[in-house]
């Protein structure tokens, strides 16, 4: 039956193929017939059954997947290419002609060249039966026709084999045609021979990629390369794996600080240098690595300096591993003679010859100063214009140092190229969106030359295929700081003749180029040789740290490639210990250790640590991470009115980092609206990158914190979605994967931009922006996708539900970071216009309100509040105002351009800020008057409210550094066990927490000033005036703690206070001096002891009692354990502050309401 | 330091070297794969799924190895190292002497 079945459809597939196309094109014209469609048979119009047939038991091409679709089109062309052909379709391959000698046949079939076959059940078993046990063929898949299908599906696998050699192939040939590949044995044999390498090659030479190979090939099994950035790490890494034909493995792999690939197996791995140190602080000689590769190390990062030192001592301790230094061509004996003379190998790179002339600008007599003339730029592209016919390509790049002048040349430009209509004109620096970046890489039409007006970060960073012309204006804006200041200072230099030859490669990367220097060869010649190093021009806390926390004793005797100046780092040891990350020997306290742990900044790193001690977590996270990264508000400069305005809403009086935390919560509540954020981003000038690079830091905080025990481990929730959720999760991902295929295909094929495209604003995009808002921006379905928004809402409605608790406790977690940043006021900012508000600095008078912060808009918001109950001056005090409401400024940075200025300013309550962080508080006899860190004058007339304060001051403070420490001392262990928050300090917690409200809601008036170094002088009583009372006192006591100050007189009590060494106030001297002796009754609240004693004694003893807060009695301790079993038992217990009662309480949340109940019905029963 | 010998195939014509994972017809890392001829294999690098890359095997006639590139080696029913086919070429069909006549017509222009 199966042999009839098969002969009927053999029949009719034997129609010869001639025939099929006249008929195909009658039926054309005649309309269809029964026939046509045997006669138009495709194989693509099966495709259900031929998938039946073909794609259910096998293991590769499986269905879905692209080379299934790559093979239907493959089918597709073949039918198209038959139909073509015309030819017949090969009869089986009988041998006609007979065997040649070889043992072929001579009769030719294509499906000889053929080696592949694939064993699949369904084909077989269909070719054999003519059907399937399990499922319905379409009867007009004859056996014939299957076996033809086979047939495709081989010449297919064929294909695709060829393809794919030739890609392996192409791999190869790749790699043999770099310029380093005829160094490769040069390179292994050096290597062989010597502990040291330099290679010096430029880009594009493929040193980066090429060296980790060839010392895999060479046996080494352990190689770490270094690279200065992330980004360079990941892309390395896949580039890499892909050449070594190691994809989809993990024999080369990548770490970075978040992220990594590494595994057992693996053999290369680029991390960063940063990372790299990190493990020196585990495994001192790095002995997981055979070989340490360090690329780009011209660049000269901090951390490259930092690495090259401590390379330099382990190679005396290893005798085994291998050190190779990767540079560009640039001060390779710098490097060499480090390494003892160690060997170099150049390599050229690949690069076309640069015609390079001197244009010096002649200088106006009457040039105004300051001011860049756009003339001498515009008469080159004229010459451009002139000499170089438009048929021939090639784009211009200026180099310039600033964004003023890159505005100043763009807007010149511009006007120009509106008459010639032959230049588009594009500012490129780092402050510009990244949509706005990325039009540098458009093309320009044809007969229009791109002019890209950029700052140096298109000499190493940003690389501009197709440029042929560069004009160097010679200058840079370069960061330098001031450790002495704490300041960084943004000042123009000339280039080094390092970059000035960078600059000038940059125009023969694709062909042949011009260079025009618009300085004179003379000036060229007196350039400085190289580019200052990193490490001279930053601030070195982190680096010393670091140094302490590996071991290294003592940073001053680093053996540094180039040392920064000694200056620098005795100020950052310096600034170490005020932060208290170092005892006065430089060894680490335990802040120290965990800041050494954390790899951010320590301003940044504190504030982390007393968020979690506060648990008052989200919202310093967000700040933290905002203070990380650039300002996503837009300069002034950029914005319109009305996004000026529609920013009024996300303002704080507060300051700015309370802008910043608006801004990030108001997005993300946009976000969760499901409204466009984008769109709601630039109405405001906000640049919406910021906000996913904060979103990303936070979590990057987060699982530090976490890590480090600081953050308790949660457990992540499985979420339960409905079906209509995980639908539209579905749909969400679905649509990414599209829009990032379409992604990848527009970035191959570059946009071409327009004439009239380079007139563009940042509010321009309403138009524009409703084709590709929404369901088209990737970012945002990634952001969808990744994060909880629900959850992310839930946390940043709390932060827009503060109270004023809550704000002040922030701003005490964030000036425990700042601190000592902070500045005060100039006395006569009343009557002083909005742009010239000054204030003062311990080391640096008169800065200026920078113009971006919410302060110098509303400079109303710093001046000195009245109270209320008096409006007027004291009539007694000229000194200053008598309040409780005095403020400080801090500040995250001061920056210096054309003037200084305070950077992320946030007003803070002056006496709560200054006494509670300050490293040293001199006081008089009395306590009314107080120095604190040798600079701000604290005032309090009465003298019993003085001295509650200072009793305040002196728990707190206690109580703080005891909790740190059992806090650090609890996270240490958890890092081993799954050890919680002890219950002793969650009673620290309590106390500290309920103190601190009252401490800060305290309403004590005072005067606040700032003391003058000349004034100084003059404040101390000095050893020799040491008083009766004193004397006294230290015969009284046993505690060896207190001891009278050698320089300053009085007692200094502990490491900050000391009581009794200041003047007192002409004012309150009479009195005072009397009541400081009286001796009275007063009961110690502490270790509740009565005792009758005078003030320096009380004070005293306050010192020593609460320093031992830390330990409890026995009866403590069971009462905290109970407690501990109760709130255990009650997992939704939370702290609660209730403002009423003013009381720290652990609640739940129905608990809470029946606590708020007695408030409001209590008065009334 | 591990002792596995480094299993490396090289062409004798154009000198590609790729270490290989297999020799043989049937690849044990595609299961469904059967191969025409002994040859040297390797997994597919390019993919994450099941792949094979056949990098060539021994000419039939000298037994040298030769890569599967056009340029260095032709399958009809067996492997030929393109020496050998220039050799026997009167052996081979007249398709395969118009073929290689072509490739060598564009060897020489190029």
């Amino acid at each position: 039956m199966s042999d009839k079945y098969k002969d009927e459809r053999h029949s009719r597939r034997h129609r010869p193929v001639v025939e099929n196309e006249r008929r195909f094109q009658e039926s054309r014209s005649h309309g269809r017939t029964e026939q046509d469609e045997t006669r138009e048979f495709s194989f693509l119009r099966h495709k259900h059954s031929l998938n039946k047939i073909f794609f259910r038991s096998q293991d590769f091409i499986r269905r879905g997947s692209p080379e299934y679709d790559d093979f239907w089109l493959f089918v597709e062309k073949y039918e198209t290419f038959q139909q073509k052909a015309k030819t017949k379709p090969q009869a089986s391959s009988s041998c006609h002609l007979g065997d040649s000698s070889l043992g072929i046949p001579l009769q030719y079939d294509k499906t000889n060249r053929i080696n592949i076959s694939v064993q699949n059940k369904d084909v077989e078993d269909f070719l054999r039966k003519g059907r399937l046990a399990d499922a319905e063929i379409a009867p007009e898949l004859t056996v014939d026709r299957v076996k033809e299908f086979r047939n495709i599906f081989l010449y297919y696998l064929d294909f695709q084999q060829k393809q794919k050699f030739n890609k392996l192939k192409k791999v190869k040939s790749d790699q043999e045609n770099l310029p380093i590949y005829q160094y490769k044995s040069e390179i292994v044999d050096m290597i062989r021979d010597n502990q040291v390498v330099v290679i010096a090659g430029d880009t594009g030479c493929g040193k980066s990629t090429q060296v980790p190979q060839y010392l895999l090939q060479a046996g080494f099994k352990k190689i770490a390369c270094t690279q200065p950035r992330r980004i360079a790490c990941v892309s390395l890494s896949k580039r890499v794996g892909y050449e070594t034909l190691n994809e989809y493995g993990t024999d080369v792999a990548f770490q970075v600080r978040f992220e990594k690939t590494k595994t057992q197996n693996t053999k290369i791995l680029f991390l960063t240098e940063g990372l790299l140190l990190r493990q020196m602080t585990s495994d001192s000689l790095l002995s997981m690595y055979d070989v340490i590769v360090i690329d780009e190390v011209h660049e000269r990062h901090i951390h490259t300096d930092f690495l090259l030192g401590v390379l330099q001592c382990l190679i005396h301790h290893r005798s085994d591993v291998k050190v190779i230094l990767m540079s560009a061509t640039i001060n390779i004996h710098l490097f060499s003679d480090y390494f003892h003379d160690a060997p170099v190998l150049k390599v050229p790179g690949r690069l076309y010859p640069i015609e390079m002339e001197f244009c010096p600008i002649i200088k106006d007599r009457d040039e105004k100063h300051g001011k860049l003339d756009p003339s001498p730029y515009l008469r080159i592209m004229q010459r451009i214009e002139k000499k170089y016919p438009k048929s021939e390509r090639g784009d211009l790049l200026i180099f310039l140092s600033g964004l003023s002048e890159i505005m100043c040349i763009v807007n010149a430009a511009k006007m120009y190229a509106q008459e010639t209509k032959s230049w588009i004109i594009l500012p490129l620096h780092s402050a510009l969106s990244v949509e706005e970046q990325e039009k540098v890489f458009d093309i320009a039409p044809p007969g229009v030359r791109k002019c890209i007006v950029s700052t140096n970060i298109a000499e190493t960073s940003v690389t501009i295929d197709g440029v042929r012309f560069i004009v160097d204006s010679g200058k840079v804006k370069e960061m330098s700081f001031d450790s002495k200041y704490k300041m960084q200072r943004l000042e123009e230099f000339w280039i080094s003749r390092a970059s000035a030859e960078q600059r000038k490669g940059r125009a023969g990367r694709t062909g042949p180029g011009v260079c025009y220097r618009l300085y004179h060869e003379r000036e060229y010649e007196a350039f400085q040789d190289y580019t200052t190093p990193e490490i001279k021009r930053v601030p070195l806390d982190s680096l010393v740290l670091q140094m302490i926390s590996m071991g290294l004793p003592d940073p001053r005797k680093f053996p540094f490639i180039e040392a920064p100046s000694i200056e620098s780092l005795e100020n950052s040891v310096l600034y170490l210990k005020d932060q208290g990350a170092l005892y006065p020997d430089e060894s680490l306290t335990p802040i120290g250790l965990m800041l050494s742990k954390l790899p951010v900044d320590v301003v940044i790193g504190k504030m982390l640590i007393m968020s979690s001690i506060f648990h008052m977590i989200d919202p310093v996270l967000s700040i933290a991470a905002a203070m990380s990264v650039q300002s996503p508000f837009t300069s002034k400069i950029n914005t319109d009115v009305d996004s000026m305005a529609a920013r009024k809403s996300l303002e704080s009086d507060n300051g700015d980092p309370f802008t910043l935390l608006n801004a990030f919560d108001e997005w993300i509540q946009v976000k969760a609206d499901g409204m466009h954020t984008r769109k709601w981003c630039k109405r405001r000038g906000l640049e919406e990158q910021r906000f996913y690079e904060m979103t990303k830091l936070k979590k990057q905080f987060k699982d530090l914190l976490r890590d480090h025990g600081l953050l308790d481990k949660v457990e992540d929730q499985p979420q339960y979605l409905s079906s209509a959720e995980r639908r539209q999760k579905h749909g969400e991902r679905k649509r990414l994967g599209e829009l990032k295929r379409e992604k990848r295909k527009e970035s191959k094929r570059r946009k071409v931009l327009k004439l009239d495209d380079e007139d563009y604003q940042i509010s321009d995009g309403e138009d524009d922006d409703n084709n590709d808002e929404g369901s088209n921006d990737i970012k945002d379905l990634e952001f969808r996708l990744s994060h909880d928004l629900k959850q992310l809402q839930e946390t940043s409605n709390q932060s827009r539900h503060f109270t004023l608790h809550d704000v002040n406790l922030l701003k005490i977690i964030l000036s425990s970071g700042l601190y000592p940043q902070v500045s005060i006021a100039d006395d006569c900012n009343t009557f002083k216009s909005t742009s010239e508000q000054a204030f003062h600095t311990k080391n640096k008078p008169f800065v200026l309100l920078h113009p971006t912060s919410v302060f110098s808009y509303k400079p109303e918001l710093l001046h000195p509040k009245h109270d209320l109950e008096q409006g007027k001056h004291d009539p007694t005090d000229l000194k200053g105002h008598l309040s409780n409401k005095h403020e400080l400024l801090t500040f995250v940075s001061i920056l210096e351009t054309n003037k200084p200025y305070l950077i992320n300013t946030m007003r803070v309550p002056a006496l709560q800020t200054v006494t509670l962080f300050s490293n040293y508080i001199d006081t008089n006899s009395t306590c009314t008057r107080m120095i604190c860190d040798s600079w701000l004058e604290i005032v309090i007339p009465d003298e019993e409210e003085a001295q509650t304060i200072m009793s305040s001051i002196i728990q707190l403070r206690a109580t703080w550094q005891n909790l740190l420490k059992l806090r650090l001392e609890d996270t240490f262990l958890a890092m081993e066990s799954e050890r919680k928050i002890s219950p002793r300090a969650r009673r620290l917690e309590r106390t500290l927490a309920s103190k601190l409200s009252e401490f800060l809601s305290s309403d004590v008036r005072y005067k606040l000033r700032r003391v003058l170094p000349a004034e100084m002088k003059n404040v101390y009583l000095g050893p020799d005036r040491l008083s009766e009372i004193n004397t006294f006192s230290l015969k009284s006591t046993s505690v060896k703690e207190s001891k009278p100050h050698p320089i300053k007189g009085g007692v200094q009590f502990n490491e900050y206070l000391t009581h009794g060494c200041l003047f007192d106030d002409g004012t309150a001297s009479a009195v005072g001096d009397f009541t400081v002796n009286m001796q009275r009754h007063w009961t110690c609240p502490q270790c509740d002891v009565s005792m009758i004693v005078n003030l320096s004694e009380r004070l005293e003893h306050e010192v020593m009692c609460q320093t031992n807060n830390i330990t409890v009695t026995p009866a403590q301790l069971k009462a905290e354990e109970e407690e501990d079993k109760a709130s255990q038992m009650n997992p939704l217990r939370k702290s609660y502050f209730c403002p009423d009662c003013d009381q720290q309480l652990h609640l739940t949340m129905t608990e809470i309401l029946k606590h708020k109940k007695l408030h409001t019905s209590g008065p009334s029963n | 330091m591990m002792t596995e010998a480094v299993k490396e195939f090289l062409c004798y014509r154009c000198n590609l070297k790729i270490k290989y994972d297999y020799y043989g017809k049937k690849p044990p890392f595609a299961k469904s794969i059967a191969i025409g001829e002994e040859c040297y294999v390797i997994k597919d690098p390019f993919t994450s799924d099941v792949g094979i890359i056949n990098l060539g095997s021994h000419c039939s006639v000298c037994q040298r190895s030769v890569c599967a590139s056009g340029d260095c080696s032709i399958f009809y029913c067996k492997r030929f190292c393109l020496q050998c086919v220039q050799e026997n070429i009167e052996e081979f069909p007249i398709e395969i002497r118009q073929e290689i006549k072509d490739k060598s017509l564009r060897q020489t222009n190029r």
